[in-house]
């Protein structure tokens, strides 16, 4: 079965404090701490574009597993802030890392979600097709939409690239998935020039489509909620973790969360966390991810190792 | 239906752990002047909307300031 064999990560190194801009937006650094959890939003360079994060994150991976390009057999990207409209980022990651021709290569235009849902259309994907190798990365880097002014998006987004390799050789493989959609509810989160969110919005639908999401996908496959090891939310803030984490009743001490030095990375956030994690699982273990946000969207799924 | 109290209200914002010692705040004086953030308000607000079947659209949120803004606001909903 394909699963998750390793993660590389790239969090570029220029951090911007939320602490230098209290006065400007009115806010405490309770606030900042306790609500948003986020005190440093990572920059790229303004020259760097997605495919960029994508490639430093595969430098990342390749540091930590033996890669043969000649085996990667699907290259795709997550992302929608690409380099350029036309081509696709994964053909531009494709020719940089000099991927074999056998290789196919797409994108996926989802956001918060974009993880999850990768997950389950590359592993199908490759089951499919007979595949063993793919590399799945993960590069939103929403500083270029950003309005700085903006109270309700400035504080919270960071840039971040991440790969997963997925392999038939695996540490995580999934047990099951939940998806779903409320296009009726797009413009809270849309770019028009620049990103808008109704922040409200947004928590409204987090609050209430994502617990039921969880409940469901438990259900199906009749996994206990105390069963599982570990909880990996989308980092959208500290506030809706938390808001999830107590509406589902968990035990907080499983709820990961640690966005403080890096921000909101959108599709990256999940990622970011399982890559700190990946090589301490034990067998047997059962972990949750919940990506949701862009679209609306949202998308879960229970994996074990 | 017979008016939702203020005691209500605070109830459920109390069950939905949205914001500590609810049953202390001064249900006249705004929010942002007793520490309740803008984060605070929107939690209150979705507790409310789903134990009282209202819903508050985004473009009466701006009246809503205190604990006395939202009872009269969902007792004029509800009747």
């Amino acid at each position: 079965m394909i699963g998750i064999a390793n993660i590389g990560i790239y969090i570029p190194e220029e951090k911007i404090s939320n602490l230098d801009l209290l006065e400007k937006f009115d806010v405490s650094v309770e606030f900042i701490t306790e609500k948003i959890g986020v005190l440093h939003r990572a920059r790229k360079q303004p020259e760097q574009k997605a495919s960029d994060l994508c490639i430093k994150a595969f430098e990342d991976l390749k540091s930590k597993e033996s890669i043969n390009l000649e085996d990667i057999e699907c290259c795709v990207v997550v992302t929608q802030n690409p380099n350029f409209n036309i081509p696709h980022v994964s053909a531009i990651v494709h020719g940089e890392l000099g991927l074999s021709e056998e290789c196919a290569s797409f994108d996926i235009s989802l956001g918060c979600s974009g993880y999850v849902y990768a997950l389950s259309i590359v592993m199908a994907f490759m089951q499919a097709n007979g595949m063993t190798k793919g590399l799945l990365f993960t590069a939103d880097p929403y500083s270029d939409i950003i309005d700085e002014d903006d109270k309700n998006t400035a504080l919270i987004f960071g840039d971040a690239g991440t790969v997963s390799l997925l392999d038939t050789e695996a540490t995580l493989v999934p047990l099951g998935f939940d998806f779903g959609s409320r296009g009726s509810g797009y413009k809270g989160l849309m770019n028009k020039d620049k990103l808008y969110m109704n922040g409200r919005a947004v928590f409204s639908f987090t609050a209430t489509v994502v617990p039921p999401s969880i409940r469901k996908l438990l259900d199906k496959y009749g996994i206990s909620k105390e069963s599982i090891d570990c909880w990996y939310f989308h980092q959208g803030s500290k506030y809706i973790v938390d808001t999830i984490t107590q509406r589902l009743e968990l035990d907080e001490n499983k709820v990961v969360f640690d966005m403080y030095e890096y921000g909101n990375t959108v599709s990256s956030s999940i990622p970011l966390l399982l890559s700190n994690d990946i090589e301490s699982f034990q067998t047997g273990q059962k972990i949750v991810l919940s990506g949701f946000g862009v679209g609306l969207s949202w998308a879960s799924a229970v994996f074990q190792k | 239906m017979s008016d939702i109290s203020k005691e209500q209200i605070l109830d459920v914002i109390e069950k939905a752990k949205v914001v500590n010692n609810i049953h202390e705040l001064d249900a006249s004086v705004l929010f942002s002047e007793q520490d309740i953030d803008s984060l605070d308000v929107s939690g209150m607000l979705l507790s409310i909307e789903e134990a009282f079947g209202v819903e508050i659209p985004d473009e009466d949120i701006d009246g809503l300031l205190t604990i006395n803004d939202i009872l009269g606001y969902v007792n004029n909903k509800i009747k």
